[in-house]
């Protein structure tokens, strides 16, 4: 990747920019998720807070008085180690750069996908510490804790499918492919919470993820086929 | 075999369903790309990030109509990383209109010149609606006056549709790779031929010297034919600077400025007499076509029903708003909405059932029957009578109705068997979710007389044989017989070589599961045929100009689609329950696939119908929704269950799929609407607020 060592130079203020060119020329002055984000990538202690919060959230050890809640990250680039997929992986991002980029730019995992960028589609699900998180509202930088696990992970180093993805392909739970990889992540972080959902709480589980070209019928069915449930009955057959 | 019908019809789900009797339909074929795509290891346009890359993205009006007064050029190419800043123009029509573009090394560095331009802008007053600048329609002729004036009703309305944007999930993106001598050009694209013709002149190189490369694409929907803006830039600057380019927008230039499905208005006055009789009457429409005055045709009247002496007119009208472009099946959902619901409000006001209604006045006899099929799976009977219910939950039925022609695509095909035993199947066109890549493997493999999985398919690559662009639904029908006739091509060589070599007739010899027979006794296994061929492959060509292909086949697409949906009328909340969709498409080659096309063309109507509207703000021209949260599209919890239904009786030949079923799905749910309220919402999309004012428009919900 070409962009791993720019940033932004000293005294810039970074906290008025924003990530769209229309919004970045107007002068309405909204706030963009990525405009919050900047602001806090620039102040240290802000950084330190959010990953703090995480740790606690999501480790038993968060109250260690050794762990490097005083360190400051940013405002330039700086190398960090995330956990993808059981493999560290050492990369150099900026403050506000997200996991989704730090994915798909630094460390070429391009399966997790870039869709909507602000956490309305699920495209770039992927599961941190075991929690389905959309990776475009999450910062690299507050990853680097944690355990990540994208769709690269699932299929074994054999090429071996997980059911879920096999139950997909066999009920053709896909067209373009491109929401394929954030609703794989999802129908698994689902099937951890419940072994053999209900159709509604399969709908509810997915509903954080879009298709835009319409295969939520034959996805309902793989999930279902994938927990080892029946598929949606024929209303011929006396189902609804 | 291709001529083979079967008059069952067939259900989902897969395990549920009646097993089919005919050979034309293969029950088994999973996505031959399903693999890639649930593995993540599919690589789209978008991702294909490249050593060296410059990333470029463009200067965006951010209102309605506006004039950039002032920005700081000099303070964006100081900002570290950033190549290249040019300003083009200084007013915008609309938002997202471009006036420029800055090239940087990487996407942080781009987002920060844009930010260090410091554009102010100038605001205008603009239009937002075609409602804002339509003229009248025009006067009714002497020969539609006389009719109105004999009629015993004169029924009159006038029916609205918003502009629906493609909403692709992977948005317009060209990634182009130049070293000054060759280049790649990855497009995601639903037209690699469209691509590979517009593109040399910003490469500025002959098309000898380039390929471009579409292996995956995340939608399309009739928004992804030409290179757009952000291909010539892409392959501007890869031109200029030697260096691979990616140009990729982002969520809300991809509502802005990639098209969109044109807003619609239609008006009509028709006469009828009391027994149901329609004498004719005028249909005027018109298209909001955004900052050009074009394409926002309307098909309305579609056809399909026998309306009398109809005088049509259209007006297309510009206000500040994108571009419109070809969406899936182009001014028919639109045109249908208004048709279904319109037909829908003369039954009831003379009294006569909708399904009843349609079988006199729909000019398709395959039609009639599917109505009798789909109100038996709908549960027609039912349906009570339109206004009748007081509930505060009301149910409601609904029907519509779809057809597309048999229209021509040119298509090359090649089928290649190597000396090892491996075969490609191989054309130019794409595949963008339709199934098109299963659709040729299956043929290529059955024609050749091997199983598929010796069939690798190759497509999305322009140095292959010339395939159609993927529009007008006519990928599969133009190309399976280019690669059935590819595929006999290759085995009548095969076979030649054998019969030579082993002194045999070909005539006696056949191909059947990799293995050769002679009569019923099998001489030659795949891996011993194949090494009878006298070169190191054995290339067998096909070629379809259209009609006149022995394998094109009889027949066209018709559909009719039911839909049974519940209303709350205290939150004017519309739940749909069911669809049932009958659609026929000629031969079907890979029935999941087939399904899926289906289905998805229903999800995308009923979003049409019931979400989605890109919403221009009346002060500043400006959209409101740019993103994936307020420009809602329809998502799992608004799942209805959907049962499509494939119905090839009397057809034969491969048939146009992706388009038709997207076409009556809103039209069924407006009609189902008006039977359960007794009052029409003629206004798409069916949003809480109109339910309401539908209801209380005539002194309150009685």
């Amino acid at each position: 990747m070409p962009d791993s060592t720019s940033s932004a130079p000293p005294g810039r203020p970074a906290d008025t920019s924003s990530d769209h060119p229309a919004e970045a020329s107007s002068d309405s002055g909204g706030v963009s998720r990525r405009s919050f984000i900047q602001t806090l990538g620039v102040s240290a202690a802000a950084g330190a807070w959010a990953r703090r919060e995480q740790a606690a959230a999501a480790r038993p050890d968060a109250d260690d008085p050794d762990a490097d809640d005083l360190e400051t990250f940013g405002p330039g680039a700086q190398h960090i180690t995330l956990s993808v997929n059981g493999q560290p992986l050492r990369t150099q991002v900026e403050p506000q750069t997200t996991l989704m980029e730090a994915l798909r730019w630094h460390l070429e995992l391009t399966g997790t996908k870039e869709c909507c960028d602000r956490g309305a589609c699920g495209a770039c699900s992927v599961l941190v510490d075991g929690r389905l998180i959309n990776s475009c509202m999450m910062l690299a930088a507050d990853a680097r804790d944690a355990e990540v696990m994208t769709i690269e992970g699932f299929a074994g180093d054999n090429g071996d499918l997980t059911a879920v993805q096999e139950a997909f392909i066999k009920h053709d739970a896909l067209q373009c492919g491109y929401c394929t990889p954030g609703l794989i992540v999802a129908t698994h972080a689902l099937l951890a919470r419940h072994h053999q959902p209900t159709l509604d709480q399969i709908k509810a589980g997915l509903s954080g993820n879009l298709c835009r070209c319409g295969a939520y019928t034959n996805i309902f069915n793989a999930v279902l086929d994938a927990s080892g449930q029946s598929p949606i009955a024929d209303p011929n057959n006396g189902g609804v | 075999m291709a001529d083979e019908t079967t008059h069952l019809p067939t259900h989902m789900p897969i395990e549920n369903r009646p097993r089919n009797i005919s050979r034309s339909v293969n029950d088994h074929t999973s996505r031959l790309d399903g693999v890639a795509k649930v593995t993540g290891r599919a690589a789209y346009t978008r991702d294909r990030y490249l050593d060296n890359q410059l990333f470029a993205g463009f200067i965006r009006c951010p209102w309605g109509q506006a004039r950039l007064e002032s920005f700081d050029r000099e303070r964006a190419l100081e900002v570290d990383g950033v190549v290249e800043v040019e300003l083009q123009g200084r007013s915008g029509e609309y938002h997202g209109d471009i006036v420029g573009h800055i090239v940087a090394e990487s996407k942080p560095a781009l987002r920060r010149a844009m930010n260090a331009l410091g554009a102010t802008w100038r605001r205008r007053p603009s239009l937002t609606r075609l409602e804002d600048d339509m003229d009248d329609p025009p006067d009714v002729n002497a020969a539609t006056r006389d009719l109105l004036s004999e009629a015993e009703h004169v029924f009159e309305a006038t029916y609205t549709t918003p502009v629906q944007t493609h909403a692709c999930l992977e948005t317009h993106v060209l990634v182009v790779d130049h070293d000054g001598e060759r280049a790649t050009v990855y497009a995601s694209t639903q037209g690699t031929s469209v691509v590979n013709e517009q593109v040399a002149e910003p490469l500025d190189l002959p098309q000898s010297k380039y390929e471009v490369v579409c292996e995956y694409v995340g939608g399309g929907f009739g928004s992804k034919f030409p290179i757009g803006r952000e291909g010539q830039l892409a392959a501007s600057i890869a031109a200029k600077y030697k260096r691979p380019v990616m140009c990729d927008l982002d969520r809300a230039e991809e509502h802005l400025d990639t098209g969109n499905r044109p807003s619609s208005r239609s008006t009509v006055r028709i006469g009828v007499n009391e027994d149901g009789t329609i004498l004719g009457g005028r249909i005027h429409t018109w298209g909001g076509t955004g900052v050009v005055q074009r394409g926002g045709g309307v098909r309305f009247p579609s056809g399909r029903f026998d309306f009398g002496e109809i005088q049509k007119s259209h007006h297309d009208v510009s206000f500040n708003g994108g571009a419109p472009r070809p969406m899936r099946a182009p001014g028919h959902p639109q045109g249908a909405f208004a048709e279904e619901l319109m037909v829908d409000e003369i039954a009831e006001l003379v009294g006569v059932d909708p399904v009843e209604y349609r079988k006199r006045l729909d000019t398709s006899d395959a039609r009639r029957e599917m109505y009798d099929l789909g109100a038996e799976l709908i549960g027609w009977n039912q349906r009570e009578a339109t206004g009748e219910q007081r509930r505060a939950i009301r149910r409601g039925f609904g029907v519509g109705s779809t057809t597309w022609g048999p229209n021509r695509s040119n298509a090359e095909c090649e089928v290649v068997i190597h000396q090892d035993g491996s075969v490609e199947a191989r054309t130019g066109t794409q595949d963008i979710g339709t199934g098109q890549k299963t659709i040729m493997g299956v043929l290529a493999a059955e024609h050749l007389g091997v199983p598929l999985r010796n069939v690798e398919v190759r497509i999305g690559r322009s140095t292959l044989p010339a395939g159609p662009p993927s529009g007008g639904s006519v990928t599969a029908p133009g190309t399976s017989p280019a690669m059935i006739d590819a595929a006999h091509d290759a085995r009548r060589q095969l076979l030649d070589a054998i019969a030579e070599q082993e002194d045999l007739n070909a005539d006696d010899l056949r191909l059947e599961g990799g293995n050769v027979y002679r009569g019923d006794e099998r001489i030659l296994e795949w891996s011993r045929a194949v090494r009878r061929m006298r070169n190191d492959r054995i290339t067998g060509r096909g070629r379809s100009t259209g009609r006149d292909d022995p394998h094109w086949g009889e027949g066209h697409s018709d559909g009719v689609q039911f839909v049974s949906l519940s209303v709350d009328v205290e939150t004017g909340m519309i739940r749909v329950d069911k669809v049932i969709a009958i659609q026929s498409c000629g031969r079907v080659v890979a029935r999941k696939t087939a399904e899926s096309q289906i289905i998805g063309g229903v999800i995308q109507g009923l979003s049409f119908a019931l979400y989605e509207e890109k919403l221009l703000d009346r002060w500043t021209g400006a959209m409101v929704n740019p993103d994936l949260e307020m420009y809602k599209i329809l998502g799992s919890r608004d799942m209805p269950h959907i049962v499509p239904v494939l119905w090839d009786k009397g057809q034969s030949g491969v048939r146009s799929l992706g388009e038709p079923p997207v076409i009556p799905t809103a039209g069924a749910v407006a009609g189902a609407v008006f039977n359960a309220l007794g009052r029409p919402v003629r206004d798409l999309p069916l949003t809480p607020d109109k339910v309401l004012a539908a209801l209380d428009s005539q002194g309150g919900d009685a």
